[in-house]
């Protein structure tokens, strides 16, 4: 049975918090929001299974054909669902400084 | 270079390791993918992290902390995929479920030391005490004092003459007899060689050493009588309470247990399994043996440190030089054991955990005094059930084997409780210091925030929330000038949103 998607009032840890708002600035591999926000492996990988089970997020796997052009292995990245753009969204009135430490793409662009 | 390729393929193989190691944790149907991605995102982080020169192990050691973590990763899916067991800080999260699982533990040690007969057989002997002013005496200048050096002869002139010195004389030789148990006894069936002492009757009574498990009934037999050593008793018959009136074939004559006499407590030479009592003509034949002796207060006005230098007479009258060394020795009781352990672990505790209950201090509307007092009393119990449950373990551990002797006992104990104080106490102070100072319950989710290394926050370390939604802990991963200890953030309530399910009683 899927799980109910969450609500954007959903609680969310700051670690969440943070690995949504990465995704959000264009960092969509593990290892990518690893870099970006200096939590482990161990927090990172966990805390995106939970959020990819609550559909906040959702995985791919990028064309073997990409990477076999760039001569390495194939990378499975992700990305905010709509669901988890609205909880980002009420999480970032919570935490205002978390847009200060990870800009979204849209404003790195700008 | 040949020796460097050689590193690079063996660092290869320990992190390829680490992470099959790891996918054996995830569930089957997961596992495929689980390892593509792992394998794929190592590619990318070892060509993030490789550099050459000094700082190559640094690039390698994040590599392996990249490892480590498919560990935690593979744990998640795997306990997804398991129905949600309780924990054991989510057990004893509540302050009453900690102080019930406290209590149980207490009660399961108590009972577990009222059933090992060990343990039993220890506190039926607590009470030994030596009567004081007791000395053994041997030749003067014997360099081995556990090798007998006095005639029977001379023990019966002794005993025969008025003494200043001395009230009371016990004799006793030490031979070594064959040993036969009957199979259908108690004891382990077979044939053994035992020390048997005969000694002069009044032995037991001079020494003022209580006979364990006795039975007047088998004393009075046909039978000549043993008592057995607590060691032998212990080894040869499994601590049998009821040992009294059992035969065992002790050289040619067949003999019947009397009872028990307590090991370790007096010290003396001979390394007896057996004690036969019989009238003092029949001790003082034979070779030479250990002379035991009461002192007088003239006596012991002589003695000098543990010894008395003593001149007799011997049967012709030619003086002779011995020397009196006391019997009395300092033999720690289970109370001052612990009590001993206690104090070290004290001395200990703060070299291991810090011994502060953390910062309380930062709150704008301070607590009120039922909520200080609910915490302090919660501490308290905490510890006063700690102390008993520790107790009650070191016992049952250092009692558990009843083939241990008394000596080897002594040191598990030490050592036993010296190890569950330390890290009780340490538990004690971790967990207080994790309870929300106004629900109690204990602060959970723990999340790692920045790192040393790349610290972009102001700090880095762990932080918790408690789920009533009162307050988040902060501990401090590396202790600052400014971050010192952990600090709590009493929540108001513009966090309410974030608890929407739970309910939040205000402090």
């Amino acid at each position: 049975m899927a799980r109910d998607a969450k609500t954007p009032d959903t609680k969310l840890s700051h670690t969440a918090a943070m690995i949504l708002q990465a995704l959000d600035g264009g960092f969509i591999y593990g290892f990518s929001i690893m870099e970006m926000t200096g939590l482990p492996s161990g927090t990172v990988y966990p805390a995106m299974r939970r959020l990819e089970r609550d559909e906040l997020i959702r995985s791919q796997w990028e064309k073997q054909s990409i990477a076999d052009a760039e001569q390495r292995p194939p990378r499975k990245y992700y990305k905010l669902t709509a669901q988890g753009k609205a909880t980002l969204e009420a999480s970032r009135r919570r935490y205002p400084l978390l847009e200060r430490l990870i800009p979204s793409e849209e404003a790195r662009s700008v | 270079m040949r020796s460097s390729l050689h590193c690079d393929w063996a660092r290869r193989l320990l992190h390829h390791g680490l992470l099959r190691s790891a996918s054996l944790m995830v569930p089957g149907e997961q596992r495929a993918e689980w390892w593509r991605e792992w394998r794929g995102e190592l590619w990318h982080v070892r060509q993030a992290c490789a550099t050459a020169g000094r700082d190559a192990w640094r690039g390698e050691r994040e590599v392996t902390a990249f490892c480590l973590g498919a560990f935690q990763d593979a744990l998640c899916l795997r306990c997804a995929g398991l129905p949600a067991r309780p924990r054991l800080a989510a057990i004893t999260g509540r302050p009453a479920q900690c102080i019930l699982i406290l209590g149980a533990l207490l009660a399961a040690s108590y009972a577990i030391a009222l059933l090992l007969p060990g343990v039993r057989a220890e506190r039926s002997l607590w009470p030994r005490k030596v009567i004081p002013n007791l000395v053994l005496i041997q030749q003067e200048g014997s360099t081995d004092d556990s090798q007998p050096t006095i005639a029977p002869r001379l023990f019966r002139s002794w005993e025969g003459r008025k003494q200043r010195y001395f009230d009371g004389f016990a004799f006793y030789r030490v031979t070594r007899e064959p040993v036969e148990m009957e199979p259908n006894s108690i004891g382990t069936a077979g044939k053994s060689a035992w020390g048997v002492a005969r000694a002069s009757s009044n032995l037991f009574m001079l020494l003022g050493l209580p006979l364990e498990f006795t039975d007047s009934s088998v004393v009075a037999a046909d039978r000549p009588a043993v008592i057995l050593s607590e060691k032998v008793w212990k080894r040869d018959f499994a601590a049998d309470e009821h040992i009294a009136g059992v035969e065992v074939r002790l050289g040619q004559k067949m003999v019947r247990i009397a009872g028990v006499a307590p090991d370790g407590t007096l010290g003396l030479p001979g390394s007896v399994d057996a004690w036969q009592l019989s009238p003092d003509a029949d001790a003082g034949s034979g070779g030479a043996g250990y002379v035991v002796a009461h002192l007088t207060p003239a006596g012991k006005a002589e003695m000098w440190t543990q010894c008395v230098h003593i001149t007799a007479n011997g049967p012709g009258d030619s003086e002779e030089d011995f020397l009196g060394v006391s019997l009395e020795e300092w033999k720690p009781e289970t109370m001052t054991l612990y009590l001993f352990s206690l104090m070290l672990a004290l001395l200990a505790l703060p070299a291991i955990t810090s011994v502060s209950l953390g910062e309380y201090s930062v709150n704008p509307r301070p607590t009120s005094w039922p909520r200080r007092l609910y915490r302090w009393s919660f501490l308290s119990a905490k510890i006063a059930l700690l102390l008993p449950i520790i107790y009650f373990i070191s016992i049952d551990l250092a009692y558990a084997c009843s083939a241990f002797s008394r000596e080897r006992a002594v040191y598990i104990q030490l050592v036993s409780t010296f190890v569950l104080f330390l890290f009780g106490l340490r538990w004690v102070l971790k967990d207080q210091r994790q309870r929300c100072p106004v629900c109690m319950h204990r602060v959970t989710h723990p999340a790692q925030v920045g790192q040393a290394s790349r610290t972009f926050l102001d700090w880095n370390g762990t932080e918790m929330m408690c789920m009533g939604g009162h307050t988040l802990l902060h501990v401090p991963s590396l202790p600052t000038s400014w971050f010192g200890s952990q600090r709590w953030l009493y929540l108001n309530t513009s966090w309410n949103f974030l608890f929407a399910g739970s309910t939040r009683p205000i402090p």
